[in-house]
């Protein structure tokens, strides 16, 4: 439900990072999403299509990495993959775990073409 | 093709921020609770029984988060406790930047306990650290018992599960059974109380583990241990 502040948050973000390098087209955002954060992957495209236009991103695609749901078990140490939202340790059943990965909520990198001297030229 | 390297967290500014509220909070020694739930689970309602209560022993101030208006604050102003009303605008949750300053002003006051009472929402909230020391959830019989797996991020965060409105089971197709079993998939070893905020049930139960919570923190005598979940009435038939 707050895809619309991610969305902006995210151009806001790509902005700042873009004004420091020369660069061509912007191609693609990457980021990466985890099964069990609060975010529904096409709300946030279609926030991130709205809110880009006439930003710097517009015309860019939004690229998401969905990163599985796992725990660490303080029991056995083993890893595990969370089946059926049950979060009790896959090896040995126990119920002391930590979620290893799947809250990520992480923007990794932008794609951009490079810069032509025109691009240069305007970032000047 | 040429690559920026970003590596942010979308999240980082919240958790900065609310790393902030909790060393303020920390300093002075302040039990702060989220509670959250879903709209009309009955927070507020929750709150005029059970601040009462704590307030016997120890001083506590709130502050309450609602998209528009002050009607949950005025409720529990007349409970004679200090209100702060945040006002989200059109954001579906308090988060630590919104509350940072009345959090300020919470440490400069004389208080013990700090309660913020959420919007109404499942989802969003749960994403959001404020910088409390526990999150409780109420989860409200007429709700459905499939919550737990529909909602888990917010039944993950959760210290404590208040099942509310209790004196309504007998109406519902609720089962209880599988709402807790549920609950403990997503949260293993999941504290949880039965509530009625009509008939006062469970209120003293909550209070007890707040009060073992605020007396951890505040290194002083605790309050004795929650007793274990009395069996649930059958699910009605029909």
């Amino acid at each position: 439900m707050h895809e619309a502040g991610i969305a902006q948050h995210l151009i806001d973000i790509a902005g700042e990072h873009l004004e420091r390098v020369p660069h061509g087209a912007v191609r693609r955002l990457n980021v990466r999403i985890g099964e069990l954060a609060g975010v529904n992957a096409e709300s946030l495209d279609f926030a991130f299509e709205c809110l880009s236009r006439g930003s710097v991103v517009e015309g860019a695609r939004l690229e998401v990495e969905r990163v599985p749901l796992t725990v660490d078990c303080d029991g056995c140490g083993s890893r595990t993959a969370v089946v059926d939202l049950v979060f009790r340790c896959g090896k040995c059943g126990g119920e002391k775990t930590r979620v290893a990965t799947g809250r990520e909520l992480q923007f990794v990198s932008i794609d951009v073409d490079e810069a032509s001297r025109e691009d240069v030229r305007a970032s000047d | 093709m040429h690559l920026i390297d970003v590596q942010t967290g979308l999240l980082a500014d919240n958790d900065a921020i609310a790393a902030e509220n909790r060393e303020m909070l920390r300093r002075r020694g302040i039990y702060a609770v989220n509670v959250m739930s879903a709209p009309g689970a009955g927070k507020t309602s929750l709150l005029e029984r059970l601040l009462p209560q704590l307030a016997a022993r120890w001083r506590v101030a709130v502050i309450e988060g609602d998209i528009v208006g002050s009607a949950d604050a005025e409720r529990l102003a007349k409970l004679d406790l200090p209100v702060v009303q945040i006002n989200t605008g059109n954001a579906c949750h308090l988060d630590a930047r919104m509350v940072h300053r009345a959090v300020h002003d919470v440490v400069h006051g004389p208080a013990d306990v700090l309660v913020f009472e959420n919007v109404g929402n499942l989802v969003c909230p749960a994403e959001f650290d404020l910088g409390e020391d526990d999150a409780l959830m109420l989860l409200s019989v007429t709700e459905g018992h499939d919550k737990p797996k529909k909602y888990p991020l917010m039944f993950r965060r959760a210290g404590l599960l208040v099942v509310n409105k209790m004196d309504l089971l007998p109406m519902t197709d609720f089962n209880l059974d599988d709402a807790v079993a549920a609950a403990r998939d997503v949260h293993p070893g999941l504290d949880v109380v039965r509530t009625s905020c009509r008939t006062g049930e469970g209120v003293a139960e909550v209070a007890a583990w707040l009060e073992r919570r605020i007396a951890a923190k505040r290194g002083v005598g605790a309050a004795p241990a929650l007793p274990p979940l009395p069996p649930s009435p059958a699910p009605p038939k029909g």
